[in-house]
């Protein structure tokens, strides 16, 4: 096995003084290739800071993020972007994706800045759309779709670079617990298909219940890490 | 847009105002004895004027000259009077400066010749021909005194009523060059020679030139000539760059502030594609090239609205209702200048304006952390 995600005494604080709150304290795990791994805990456990500081769209306090035994710290702003682009795949809660664009394009943009050409990105989109369910949807706009089907594109955006790793911040919350657990299926699909290491944050408790391992966090602090091979 | 307009309005108008009065008499440059343009006296007259001729006939730069006596007189017209100012002009030259002959508001254009019964021509102005109630066909008494302080006075005969009741000329009558010269008994001299420009612009630098050819002479860029009205019109020109200046100003605050909130509204967009791995040059590159473009469709659309308006306004031009005096100068048709500065000056200001105003909200894009701009809304 090998190891694409480690921390290592990870601190992240908000705030000054009196008002100072400790976001994450300490945080030091690795997670391997191919697993399926959710972050579970309550609302202000530090979830989607965690996941910000893996994926590098925020900095720690201190302790460092290594992907893939790269020390993230140690680079430039164009080569963290570029390794986002080719190995990293975002997925948000709230979506994001880009209103002006269809869900076509909004697959494709990230195509567009790795300079992949025309014929292969057009190709691409398809499959993707397939791979997510929604064939014959990429024509429309972001708001003419649903929320489910609007969380599909952006798995289907993420996974479009073909990365390694997928973060995912409470995908699930925003939409009701049949499309949830029929999205998160579909994830869990994909993982075992192309052995993608997928890291989501969740906690619903159906939710959690499909992923091989736990990571417990409360206030900042791991408490618990589960691996249950069912 | 309003800004090419108002530059073209502006730039148009003014120069419309000194070609109306340039083109109606005084021509770019004018040649006199001593200080005539000051303190005209009779006798202050041009001794050779063949010598001036041949310099102005000779010069290139030179397109169209005539040379003018002066006097004024008092005149009759059956039982009335008036005061009258004498213009000898020569009929065949005074046309290549000055646009006498579209004047003409009634009758003909003159000539040098005497009719058959031996009457001299006179064109006079439509002021006294009102006053004196006198009509084309009509004798006129003028009554003047000579260079040598005989007492000039003769019959001439209308054959052309010359402008309107606001003209300058309106108390005018304009005698052939010769017939003038003999009537005040200055024998082949003149008080004047009025010439134009090959390119209006350059006209000072025309008559310093010309000065430096004719020592003994004194010459004159209309801008002297008319010191008072050009002193009125250049205050008037900076004043409304000021007002353009400050318009401009505005704009750009306008601009500014519509780029940077626009930008500001879509950071989460901007983190979005920094999360999924734009680079922060790219994100710069996005923002420019997508302010540019707008700046670009909107000037592209401006102007197809605006040109039509701009070329009818230098073709055409508004007649007003009322005509505005400027400085001496009628001033009855509003028009526009329709040249490569009027328009794309303030197009390219415009572009660039743009392009330096997305670069600070590009820049602060590029450098925000996706986590911030995730947050945003
Ligand atoms: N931008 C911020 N400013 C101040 N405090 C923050 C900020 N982001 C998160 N926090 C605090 O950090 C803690 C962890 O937040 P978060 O990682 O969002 O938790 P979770 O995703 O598990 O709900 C919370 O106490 C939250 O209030
Ligand atoms: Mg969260």
């Amino acid at each position: 096995m090998k190891t694409v995600i480690e921390t290592k005494n990870l601190v992240r604080k908000f705030g000054e003084a009196q008002t100072q709150v400790t976001a994450l304290s300490n945080v030091s795990t690795h997670i391997e290739e191919g697993e399926f791994t959710a972050i579970i805990g309550p609302s202000g456990s530090g979830k989607t800071t965690l996941l910000q500081l893996i994926g590098g769209l925020d900095e720690p306090d201190s302790g460092d993020v290594f992907l893939s035994g790269t020390n993230i710290a140690n680079m430039s702003g164009r080569q963290l972007s570029d390794f986002r682009r080719d190995h990293i795949g975002f997925i948000f809660q709230s979506y994001n994706l880009i209103p002006v664009l269809s869900a076509q394009e909004n697959i494709e943009y990230i195509m567009l800045l790795q300079g992949i050409d025309e014929k292969d990105r057009k190709t691409r989109v398809q499959e993707m759309l397939a791979l997510v369910g929604l064939e014959g949807l990429g024509d429309r706009r972001p708001a003419q779709l649903s929320g489910g089907q609007q969380q599909r594109v952006a798995v289907a955006r993420a996974m479009a670079s073909k990365p390694d790793i997928i973060l995912a911040d409470e995908p699930t919350a925003n939409l009701d617990s049949t499309t949830g657990i029929a999205l998160l299926d579909m994830m869990r699909d994909l993982n075992a298909q192309m052995n993608m290491t997928f890291v989501f944050s969740t906690h619903d408790q159906k939710i959690m219940d499909r992923a091989d391992r736990l990571i417990h966090l409360e206030d900042g602090i791991v408490h618990l890490d589960e691996i249950r091979n069912s | 847009m309003l800004f090419v307009f108002s530059m073209s309005l502006l730039e148009g108008s003014w120069s419309n105002v000194v070609d109306i009065f340039t083109l109606d008499h005084t021509g770019h440059i004018q040649v006199h004895k001593d200080d005539y343009a000051k303190r005209p006296k009779i006798h202050k007259t041009i001794e050779n004027p063949a010598v001036v001729e041949t310099t102005l006939k000779n010069h290139e730069d030179v397109t169209g000259w005539a040379p003018r006596v002066y006097s004024s007189a008092l005149a009759y017209g059956g039982n009335k009077t008036s005061i009258a100012r004498i213009f000898g002009i020569d009929p065949e030259l005074e046309p290549t400066v000055t646009r006498i002959l579209q004047k003409v508001s009634a009758g003909q254009y003159f000539s040098a010749q005497p009719n058959a019964d031996g009457y001299f021509p006179a064109m006079i102005g439509r002021g006294l021909a009102n006053s004196l109630r006198l009509d084309v066909g009509d004798e006129i008494v003028l009554i003047s005194s000579g260079a040598d302080g005989s007492i000039a006075n003769d019959i001439f005969i209308i054959t052309a009523i010359i402008g309107n009741t606001t003209s300058f000329d309106r108390l005018g009558v304009f005698l052939p060059l010769t017939v003038a010269q003999e009537f005040l008994s200055i024998g082949g001299e003149v008080h004047e020679f009025a010439l134009l420009a090959r390119n209006k612009h350059d006209n000072e630098q025309l008559a310093v030139e010309l000065q430096s050819l004719m020592p003994s002479l004194n010459v004159s860029p209309w801008q002297q000539i008319e010191a008072t009205f050009y002193r009125t019109m250049q205050s008037d020109k900076q004043g409304n760059y000021f007002t353009m200046a400050l318009i401009v100003f505005i704009v750009f605050i306008g601009v500014l502030n519509t780029v940077l909130m626009s930008v500001l509204e879509r950071t989460k967009e901007f983190g979005v594609l920094k999360s999924i791995g734009c680079r922060p040059s790219e994100l710069v590159k996005l923002i420019f090239i997508e302010t540019v473009m707008l700046a670009s469709i909107s000037i592209s659309v401006g102007l197809a609205l605006i040109l039509p308006v701009i070329v009818w306004f230098t073709e055409v031009g508004i007649k007003l209702d009322i005509s505005v005096d400027m400085g001496g100068v009628v001033f009855d048709t509003m028009k526009g200048d329709l040249s490569a500065y009027v328009v794309f000056m303030p197009m390219g200001f415009m572009l660039l304006t743009a392009a330096l105003i997305s670069l600070p909200p590009g820049l602060r894009a590029a450098r925000i952390l996706p986590r911030v701009a995730l947050g945003s809304h």
